[in-house]
């Protein structure tokens, strides 16, 4: 059951227009691992994780994770049903909201069984609300965001929404995280926090990710294994220091 | 040190208690108070209270800038009009089933609707409210057209042998206050629950939410549908009051108004809806002692509201909550 990769992905294509995004990729994430997508600018990636989150519609090529084939499925449908969660490249909070309350809602649809049970304001709804509070806290603390929990997230920093998203999305105790460039536009003291919060997720709490980064030294350190992709094409893949030494990589990335 | 701490603000006392009896107080006493033209208009604000309810549902919480209320507060009134006329029903059966079809109704013209983006999704409902006006200008044989249908019976309430009609404007407005009360308790039930902070959700990121498991466009059919009901439930009462409903029922300036003690009164807050139809509503009415200038009057009323309070009355009324609650 272990050897089973968690996320598999065969032959992944997805076109706009004329233009072949994403042409082929196979890519596998295994159980408790880390892995990293990189690329020069333009490569696909994002393409491709819209088309594996469920943002977007791959054109052929099939998603499955934990051995269902997701492919085609919402984005909703994935993060609920799936537990496979992702960031958004351009940080996003739920802005008038306090910091508690965007990690209410990110836990509500794992709490809650149907649309119809939300709309319930018994004992037993209030109760379950309640157990998302105290876990929002628990997540609010391990961030560092309490001295500034009761503020609107709007207000705070491009690092501190960050670390927001990264807890909305342990709230539900997640399979897969799928993270797209957690470390843009955040200064560089907070990439050591974010860094500890993936590393706490993956270890403590047996997260797997799957991490879209432009910070070469980000990858090396926390992945056990990089895949490249460039062109739409995957064009390599192995450990960190393999990735490093390959002579397509560093073409592709030097435009020779 | 003592005289420290004497100069602190006390921390004051929660008022809001006594504030919510006044207006309980103050609302039973209003036909003592106000005179008959008066207490019409405030018969007239809470009957626009329930679509604007039902409309912040909408734009306040959920996000959806709608101009179809107008046309679900017609489908209302008609429905409870014909039953009323055809088959005799009592009051509550006619506002249960006006409410239950305009938000049936609100089904398949959402469906395609909620599809649209934005601005789309705006023109779309506009459209909405000039068919249902030409449904009901059209279709002679069931609304009359032009001449529209009369002789709608005051509300009468019958349970076994003992019946009961609501007659006149004091007995009318404490039927009104009652169902505008409960409309608005049911919409505090609403965006308390998880639901409502989804519908929140909604309106701030829409793909964040989908992103945590929102199913954003069920969310969206659904309070469309809540809101449409609530426009049946206003039309109801209206057709009830008038005793007339005709094709004008229709008219896009019925949305405007619900818009307008929407977004004047505080998109997103209960009581600033409540504020707000009692404001925008009365006003209209209070305008009519100049008739030639009333819509130029209001225009300029409404010009002043987005310059000098750009946010609706939304503000100013946390700020009163705050210091009704004492604690600064």
């Amino acid at each position: 059951m272990t050897g089973l990769p968690i996320l598999e992905i065969t032959g992944l294509s997805k076109s706009y227009g004329a233009i072949r995004a994403v042409d082929g990729v196979d890519l596998q994430v295994h159980r408790g691992e880390i892995c990293g997508l990189i690329g020069p600018n333009g490569s696909g990636k994002s393409t491709f994780f819209d088309c594996t989150s469920g943002l977007a519609r791959p054109n052929a090529g099939s998603v499955r994770l934990d051995g269902q084939d997701i492919t085609g499925w919402s984005l909703n449908r994935i993060a609920r049903e799936g537990r496979m969660l992702r960031s958004f490249q351009k940080t996003v909070t739920f802005g008038a909201l306090d910091i508690e309350e965007n990690l209410v809602i990110a836990g509500q649809m794992f709490t809650f069984p149907s649309v119809a049970s939300t709309f319930g304001l018994g004992a037993r709804s209030r109760a379950r609300v309640d157990g998302l509070r105290q876990r929002a806290r628990e997540l609010i603390r391990l961030s560092g965001l309490w001295d500034v929990k009761t503020q609107p997230a709007g207000n705070l920093s491009g690092g501190q929404q960050k670390l927001i998203q990264f807890a909305s999305m342990l709230m539900p105790e997640p399979k897969l995280i799928l993270l797209d460039e957690p470390m843009a536009g955040i200064n560089p003291k907070l990439i050591e926090r974010v860094v500890e919060a993936i590393r706490y997720a993956n270890e403590q709490l047996g997260v797997s990710f799957l991490v879209i980064e432009h910070n070469i030294d980000v990858i090396t350190s926390i992945c056990q294994r990089v895949a490249v992709l460039d062109q739409g094409r995957k064009l390599a893949e192995g450990t960190p220091a393999e990735i490093m030494r390959n002579q397509a990589v560093r073409e592709a990335y030097l435009g020779g | 040190m003592s005289l420290n701490e004497s100069s602190l603000p006390l921390p004051g006392r929660d008022l809001r208690l006594p504030f919510g009896l006044a207006v309980v107080v103050l609302a039973c006493c209003a036909p003592l108070l106000l005179g008959n033209y008066a207490l019409h208009a405030v018969i007239i604000s809470l009957i626009f209270l329930l679509p604007a309810h039902g409309l912040n549902l909408l734009v306040g919480y959920t996000g959806l800038l709608s101009l179809a209320q107008a046309a679900f507060f017609g489908v209302g009134a008609y429905v409870s009009a014909l039953m009323a006329v055809h088959w005799g029903t009592p009051f509550y059966v006619n506002l249960f089933g006006a409410g239950l079809v305009a938000g049936a109704l609100a089904l398949p013209l959402g469906i395609p609707a909620l599809r649209l983006r934005s601005t789309s999704f705006v023109m779309c409902t506009l459209g909405f409210v000039i068919i249902g006006q030409a449904v009901a200008k059209n279709w002679i044989s069931l609304t009359r057209g032009d001449m529209g249908l009369s002789a709608i019976p005051k509300p009468y309430f019958a349970l076994g042998p003992a019946s009961f009609t609501v007659s006149g404007t004091v007995g009318f407005y404490y039927l009104v206050l009652a169902i505008a009360a409960l409309a608005t308790f049911a919409v505090w039930l609403i965006v308390t629950s998880p639901a409502g902070r989804n519908m929140v959700a909604i309106r701030e990121n829409e793909t964040l939410a989908e992103s945590v498991g929102v199913p954003t466009w069920r969310y969206k059919l659904i309070v469309f549908m809540i809101s449409a009901a609530f426009a049946g439930l206003g039309g109801s009462v209206y057709a009830h009051y008038l005793t007339v409903v005709s094709p004008l029922t229709f008219q896009m300036s019925n949305s405007t108004l619900m818009l307008i003690i929407v977004l004047g009164g505080g998109p997103g807050t209960i009581s600033g809806v409540v504020f707000g139809s009692l404001l925008f509503v009365g006003l209209s009415e209070a305008l009519r002692i100049a008739p030639e200038l009333r819509m130029v009057a209001y225009g300029f009323c409404l010009l002043a509201l987005v310059f000098w309070f750009p946010k609706g009355f939304a503000p100013l009324i946390t700020r009163f909550w705050t210091m009704l609650r004492g604690r600064s």
